[in-house]
């Protein structure tokens, strides 16, 4: 048995078995491999413009020129990204690999080359990148028991957590046209506490909500709307899975099978209800019992001695026992109800089954 | 005046539109051809498929809705995905607008995705060698003629264009990748995983022919216009009406030069599904390969039509190589007694190694 093999089995809890362990499809974090396809593409452009094309002669002026189109290009995408995407990350990933071609053409006077520079630089930036999305998408485990979902994932500061199947209230299903081309998804399990759901905050000019500060570059004025969506963390969602199809259908089985229906909350109701008075029964014939046996014992000790007080303690005793058939009447009167209750909703339920099924029959014979 | 009255008058302005139509239902015999064999390979390619169908999707909804931007219904509703799209407009306009929009859903996707593709060849090459189609005529033949000898001029710069693309030119590189994204979906056709009824070139038809046999009257009007644009530009000597069908005509030529590169692909596609791995990867690498080394050689050494040289070197090699695995590691060209003698030497190896196997 392999290492991780031990490790998973040990996490496992009792009676836990594992229906399907997944990772996030390769062209899953297509969001993140397109930076760096960008970057690889533009930088092969930028190459072709400054060295074979019929404009490359306006790139004859300085040798900067060809480094000041690359990096002016890539941060406005950056800033596009940001803007569209809300994600501030994209324009500083742009910046920080704008700085480090500047820094190291400087550091290394590579101003002559500059154009090849910059079509190598791009290259290996982009399969640096690339590389690291890929790191980042195999740190993602998803392991679906039969009880929960696990997640689990992070390069560097592993992070799980997991989601029962009872307390899922929602699933949020999505699948881009990507993942429609290639048989991928992702599901977000909304839960009761709210994990699962995140918020879309719009600003009245264009501001930029980050981290509960509002950026103030383009934000002229404050204020928005904010919406509740359903969106995490590709660590707290199934991320990218395939098969989605068949994935989405056995959670959507075992949350069904984990919800306990309004008629199986009932019964449970009665099932309480039967144990306590079964208990109250048992409470009951204890002490029955208990002064059967002492009775016995305390009229051999004073057998003599109070033979005349027998006649009294039999009279006590007809009154204990006239106490406790009162009792265990009552107690039986008790289970009778519950018994009635029992059947009446058993009946009910029937009925209502009776009758959804009608309509279906009649559909059928028409 | 050299045509009869009638010839001119009367079936004079039918020329270019007949030349058109001829076109057209070289297109659609394509695009069947295509749709036939892109159903061949679905099993073992779904997302290739998928996205096929996407694309006409695509096409097709964007087309409707440009329909019924024209037709001024506005736009409520747009869903597109990999097996269904929608357009629905903000106003149910009827009468011809109601035409229109479905004119332009029906027949759009045949000639839309070519005009951006049209666009893009004009940019890319000398626009001062770029002519547009011109052509005063006054009879039947001539019209023909006419719009041939427009079709003609547009295809010899067309052709001479693809058979001097350079990949290293990422402009070229760019064109070529669009041009097999519009053969991949110019197709209305839908092909799914199950075939819940038959969607095909007649299926196709019947659309055009219900759209034209439902409203008559506008049909009878467009030809009504045809004809007063033919006569407006031959009193005033002008070649209007013949330019106007022979763009069309290119548009034509780019889709079914785009479907026709677009088959050489799936065919190459579902040959190489034949092959064993790893070897099947062979073919896939050749591509690439044959033009770098090519390239870099005629770098070098400097010839004449050394792009040229190098797509053919390209195109050649990876035949040959596909061939020549095909006939060495499948069954595909091999006779009957070929194919049991190898049946014969392989129960024999078998053989040999079971014997081994014991003996150890």
């Amino acid at each position: 048995m392999t290492r991780k093999k031990k490790e998973r089995e040990e996490d496992l809890l009792r009676n836990e078995h594992i229906e399907r362990m997944l990772s996030p499809h390769p062209l899953s974090f297509m969001k993140l491999q397109s930076l760096c396809l960008f970057l690889i593409i533009w930088g092969v452009f930028v190459y072709w413009l400054v060295n074979f094309s019929d404009w490359k002669s306006l790139f004859s002026g300085s040798e900067w020129y060809p480094v000041i189109l690359w990096g002016l290009i890539l941060l406005l995408v950056g800033i596009a990204a940001w803007l569209m995407a809300v994600r501030f990350s994209i324009f500083i990933l742009y910046l920080g690999v704008f700085a480090g071609a500047v820094g190291l053409i400087i550091w290394q006077n590579w101003e002559a080359a500059s154009s090849l520079f910059i079509l190598v630089y791009s290259v290996a930036a982009s399969i640096v990148g690339f590389l690291i999305v890929e790191l980042y998408r195999r740190s993602h485990k998803y392991i679906i028991s039969n009880l929960r979902i696990a997640f689990k994932g992070g390069i560097f500061t592993k992070q799980e957590r997991t989601v029962r199947y009872d307390k899922i209230t929602d699933i949020n299903a999505k699948q881009g046209i990507l993942g429609q081309i290639f048989g991928f998804g992702t599901i977000i399990p909304i839960t009761q506490a709210g994990f699962g759901l995140g918020s879309d905050k719009s600003f009245a000019a264009g501001g930029v909500e980050l981290g509960g500060k509002k950026a103030k570059l383009f934000g002229l004025a404050g204020g928005g709307k904010e919406v509740q969506i359903p969106r995490a963390r590709s660590y707290y969602e199934l991320h990218g899975i395939y098969p989605y199809k068949e994935i989405k259908k056995l959670i959507e089985n075992l949350v069904q099978d984990n919800v306990i229906t309004p008629y199986q909350q009932e019964q449970v109701e009665f099932q309480k209800q039967q144990v306590d008075i079964q208990k109250q029964m048992r409470d009951l014939l204890k002490v029955q019992t208990k002064t059967k046996k002492e009775r016995p014992a305390a009229a051999l000790a004073k057998m003599r001695e109070e033979e005349q007080e027998e006649e009294e303690e039999e009279e006590e005793s007809e009154e204990q026992k006239e106490a406790y058939e009162q009792e265990q009447v009552d107690i039986q009167k008790q289970m009778k109800n519950l018994l009635k209750k029992q059947l009446e909703v058993k009946e009910d339920s029937s009925e209502e089954d009776e009758e959804e099924e009608e309509p279906e029959e009649e559909k059928k014979e028409k | 005046m050299d045509g009869l009255q009638i010839d001119t008058f009367v079936f004079a302005p039918l020329a270019p539109i007949l030349g058109l139509l001829l076109f057209w239902f070289i297109q659609l015999l394509f695009i069947e051809n295509q749709r036939y064999m892109l159903s061949k390979i679905w099993h073992k390619h779904e997302p290739l498929c998928r996205f096929t169908n996407f694309l006409g999707i695509l096409y097709q909804t964007i087309c409707h809705a440009l329909g019924y931007t024209v037709t001024r219904s506005g736009i409520s509703d747009f869903v597109i995905s990999v097996d269904y799209g929608k357009v629905a407009p903000k106003k149910e306009k009827k009468g011809v607008f109601e035409w229109v929009s479905n004119a332009f859903l029906f027949i759009g996707p045949f000639f839309i995705p070519s005009l951006l593709l049209l666009i893009y060849f004009i940019l890319l090459i000398d626009s001062s060698a770029f002519s547009f189609p011109t052509g005063h005529y006054d009879s039947f033949s001539s019209g023909l003629q006419n719009f041939g000898t427009n079709l003609y001029r547009f295809s010899e710069k067309f052709f001479v264009f693809l058979s001097n693309i350079d990949f290293f030119n990422p402009l070229h590189f760019g064109f070529f990748i669009l041009l097999i994204i519009v053969g991949l979906g110019i197709r209305p056709s839908y092909i799914g995983e199950t075939k819940k009824e038959k969607i095909d070139m007649v299926y196709d038809l019947k659309n055009v022919k219900n759209l034209l046999a439902d409203k008559p009257l506008y049909l009878l009007f467009l030809f009504v216009i045809a004809y007063i644009v033919f006569y407006i530009s031959f009193f005033l000597e002008h070649g209007w009406y013949v330019a106007l069908f022979s763009f069309l005509g290119w548009l034509s030529i780019i889709a079914i030069v785009s479907i026709i590169i677009t088959q050489a692909i799936i065919l190459f596609i579902k040959n190489t599904d034949e092959l064993p791995r790893p070897w099947s990867f062979l073919p896939y690498i050749v591509i690439p390969l044959s033009y770098v080394i090519m390239r870099f050689a005629l770098f070098f050494y400097p010839v004449d039509f050394s792009n040229s040289i190098s797509l053919i070197v390209m195109i050649l090699s990876t035949i040959l190589i596909t061939f020549l695995l095909l006939k060495y590691k499948t069954n595909k060209f091999k006779t009957k007694k070929n194919i049991k003698k190898a049946e014969e030497e392989d129960d024999k190896e078998e053989k040999r190694k079971r014997r081994r196997s014991t003996k150890e």
